[in-house]
C-alpha cells in the first residue's frame, strides 16, 4: 500500500516536473547563461523595456476594468437572474472556447476603418486597430471570464441574508457593497485578478493580430520575445521570456496563497 | 408598539401567496406566524420587515405607516433562520454594525456592545470569528446584533430550526425570558406548534396564504376555529367517527367502553402510543406510561376504549 503511494506520487510529481518546471527551468538557465554583466545590458535593451512598459500600460487599464466588469456582471447574473442574464452567462465563455487567434482576426474584421464597426469610429477620426487600444481591447476579450468564473460560485454559496441583514441595520447600498458583499468576495476576486494578470501579460495570439506588432509602438513583451528569435537575437528572447516566467511565478505565489486562506476559510466554518 | 397589517396582498407570478391578510399585533407581546411551509408566514415576515415588495395592502408601525419606507429605516431587528453572520468580522463587529451604521462615537459603541454581549452570553468571544462559534452562539450574536439598534420591533425567522433538539429547547425558553425582561414586540415565524405554543403569547395560523385563526395558544388549541388548525396543532385520530386527540381518548374498564383489538404499542419513554381497531376503523391513543401499565396492552389482545 505505502509503496504503492509512492509509485503514484513519483509518477504524477514525474508528469508535472517533465511537463512544466523543467522546461521552465531551461528558460530560466538560459537567461543566466552569460553572466551578470550580459544579463544586466540585455535587460537594458531599450526596445524591450519599450515592449515591457507596453505590456505594464495594457494590463493597468485591461485588468481593473475587467476585474470591475467582472463583479458587475456576477452580481447581476446571480442576483437578477433573466434571459438576458442567462445569455450573459454564456456569452462570457466564448474566450475561453475560441482560440486567441480567431478572437484576433474577429476583432479585427469588426474594428478595422473598414470594419462593420470600426467605420463610424474612423469618420471621427478615431482608430481603434494597430494601436494601443486594440491591444487592451484583445486582452480584455481573451481574459473577460476569469474574474466571474471565481465569483459566480461563492455568490451564490453566500446567499442574501448577510446583504438583507445589514440592509435593517440601517446600512444603503454601497456601504453594504463595500463592508459586505465585496468583503465576502475579497478571496475569489483576488483569484480571479492573478489569472487575469497572467492572462494579460502572456498574450500572444489575438494581440500578434490586432497590433500590427510595430517595434516601439505596439510590440508587446510576448510580441518583442518572438520578434527577437526571428531575428536571430535569441538571447534577449530569452532575457525576455524569463522576465515573463518570472512574473507567472509571483502569479503563481499570490495564487498558492489565495488559495492557502481560501482553504482555512473553508475548514475553519465546517 | 402595535404592528397593523391590513389586507396584505403578494403574488409570487401567478401565485396568490398572501391574500388579504389583516392582523393587529398588540404592542409588547410575543406573537408567532404558525403555518406550514407554503402558508406565507416567512414571506409576511419578509414584509414587515420591509425586505420583501407586495402587491397591496400596507403594513404600520406603531401608528406610522411604513408601507413605503425601504427596510434600512424601519428601525426593525431581524433575524434569519442561517443567522446570516458577516463571516468576515469579529462577533464585536458583527454587533457593532449598525451602531457604526448610525455614528455611533466609539466609547460609547464600545460600551453598548459589551452590554449587549453580556446579555447574550458572549462576554469572552468579543474578538473570534462566527465561524468559531456553535450554531446557539451564532444565533446569540445575531440577536444581540438585532438588538444592538434599539428595535422597535423584534422579527425572528424560524430561530430554532437550525439548532439541535437540546439547544433549541434551552434558546427558546432563554429567548421567551429575554423577551419577557425587554418587553420589545416580538414576531417569530415557526412550522413548529410545540415551538410556537410554548414561546409565544399570541398565535397567528396561516394556511395557504390566509389567516386560519388568531389567538392565545390555549385558546386556540382549545377552541380550534377550523379543521386545518385542529389538525395542524395537534395529532388527531378518530374514534366512532368523531374526531378526537389521541389524549383525549383511554383505555378504561371492561363493560364502560366499546371493545377494540391492540394492532401495536409504541412506547416513546414516557408517552405510549396503543394502535386499536374496531370494525373498520383504526385509531390510536396516547397513554402515559402509568396508565400503560395499569391496563398492559398487548398485540393482538383486546381492550376497552372510552373517550376521557
Amino acid at each position: 500500500m505505502k509503496r504503492r503511494t509512492w509509485v503514484v506520487r513519483t509518477a504524477v510529481l514525474g508528469y508535472v516536473g517533465a511537463l512544466i518546471a523543467l522546461p521552465l527551468f531551461f528558460v530560466l538557465q538560459r537567461m543566466f547563461a552569460h553572466g551578470f554583466a550580459t544579463l544586466v545590458s540585455a535587460l537594458e535593451n531599450h526596445e524591450m523595456d519599450t515592449a515591457l512598459w507596453l505590456t505594464i500600460r495594457v494590463a493597468l487599464v485591461a485588468v481593473p476594468l475587467n476585474v470591475a466588469f467582472g463583479v458587475g456582471v456576477s452580481l447581476w447574473i446571480v442576483r437578477h437572474p433573466s434571459v438576458t442574464s442567462r445569455v450573459l452567462d454564456t456569452l462570457i465563455d466564448v474566450p475561453l472556447a475560441v482560440s486567441p487567434i480567431v478572437i484576433g482576426l474577429s476583432l479585427e474584421l469588426a474594428y478595422a476603418q473598414d470594419g462593420w464597426l470600426g467605420r463610424p469610429f474612423a469618420a471621427w477620426g478615431l482608430h481603434l486597430m494597430f494601436n494601443y487600444w486594440s491591444i487592451v481591447m484583445a486582452s480584455i476579450y481573451v481574459s473577460i471570464p476569469l474574474v466571474s468564473r471565481q465569483v459566480i460560485p461563492l455568490l451564490r454559496e453566500v446567499g442574501t441574508h448577510q446583504e438583507q441583514t445589514a440592509q435593517t441595520l440601517g446600512a444603503g447600498r454601497v456601504r453594504i457593497f463595500f463592508t459586505v458583499t465585496m468583503r465576502s468576495l475579497t478571496w475569489a476576486t483576488a483569484y480571479g485578478v492573478t489569472l487575469t494578470l497572467a492572462r494579460v501579460i502572456g498574450e500572444y495570439g489575438a494581440v500578434l493580430i490586432v497590433s500590427g506588432n510595430i517595434a516601439f509602438v505596439t510590440e508587446t513583451l510576448t510580441l518583442n520575445i518572438s520578434n527577437n528569435f526571428e531575428n536571430f537575437t535569441p538571447y534577449q528572447g530569452f532575457v525576455g521570456a524569463g522576465l515573463l516566467a518570472f512574473s507567472s511565478i509571483f502569479v503563481l505565489l499570490v495564487l498558492g496563497l489565495a488559495r492557502h486562506r481560501e482553504r482555512l476559510r473553508h475548514e475553519y466554518r465546517s | 408598539m402595535s404592528i397593523v397589517l391590513s389586507n396584505i396582498t403578494k403574488r409570487f407570478g401567478g401565485d396568490l401567496v398572501l391574500d388579504d391578510v389583516s392582523d393587529e399585533i398588540p404592542s409588547g407581546s410575543l406573537t408567532a406566524l404558525l403555518g406550514p411551509s407554503g402558508s406565507g408566514k416567512s414571506t409576511l415576515l419578509r414584509i414587515i420587515a420591509g425586505l420583501e415588495s407586495h402587491e397591496g395592502g400596507r403594513v404600520l408601525l406603531h401608528g406610522r405607516d411604513v408601507t413605503e419606507v425601504p427596510a434600512r429605516h424601519r428601525q426593525i431587528g431581524f433575524c434569519f433562520q442561517d443567522y446570516a453572520p458577516f463571516n468576515q468580522m469579529t462577533v464585536f463587529d458583527n454587533v457593532a454594525y449598525g451602531l457604526k451604521v448610525r455614528r455611533v462615537p466609539s466609547a460609547q459603541r464600545r460600551r453598548e456592545v459589551d452590554e449587549l454581549l453580556g446579555l447574550v452570553h458572549l462576554g469572552d468571544f468579543a474578538e473570534r470569528y462566527p465561524r468559531h462559534l456553535s450554531g446557539g452562539q451564532r444565533q446569540r450574536m445575531a440577536l444581540a446584533r438585532a438588538l444592538a439598534i434599539k428595535p422597535d420591533v423584534l422579527l425572528l425567522d424560524e430561530p430554532f430550526a437550525a439548532l439541535d433538539a437540546q439547544v433549541g429547547a434551552e434558546l427558546r425558553v432563554w429567548v421567551k425570558s429575554l423577551q419577557h425582561e425587554l418587553g420589545i414586540t416580538t414576531i417569530l415565524v415557526t412550522h413548529n406548534q410545540s415551538e410556537a405554543m410554548e414561546v409565544a403569547d399570541r398565535l397567528v395560523i396561516l394556511n395557504q396564504g390566509r389567516i386560519e385563526q388568531v389567538g392565545a395558544p390555549e385558546q386556540v388549541y382549545d377552541k380550534p376555529a377550523s379543521d386545518f388548525v385542529h389538525g395542524f396543532l395537534g395529532p388527531l385520530t378518530t374514534w366512532q367517527g368523531t374526531p378526537y386527540r389521541p389524549h383525549d381518548l383511554q383505555l378504561c374498564d371492561e363493560g364502560r367502553g366499546l371493545a377494540a383489538r391492540v394492532l401495536d404499542v409504541i412506547r416513546l419513554g414516557f408517552e405510549v402510543r396503543v394502535v386499536v381497531q374496531r370494525g373498520d376503523e383504526t385509531t390510536w391513543v396516547q397513554l402515559t406510561h402509568h396508565e400503560a401499565r395499569q391496563f398492559d396492552p398487548t398485540i393482538g389482545s383486546v381492550v376497552s376504549l372510552c373517550p376521557r
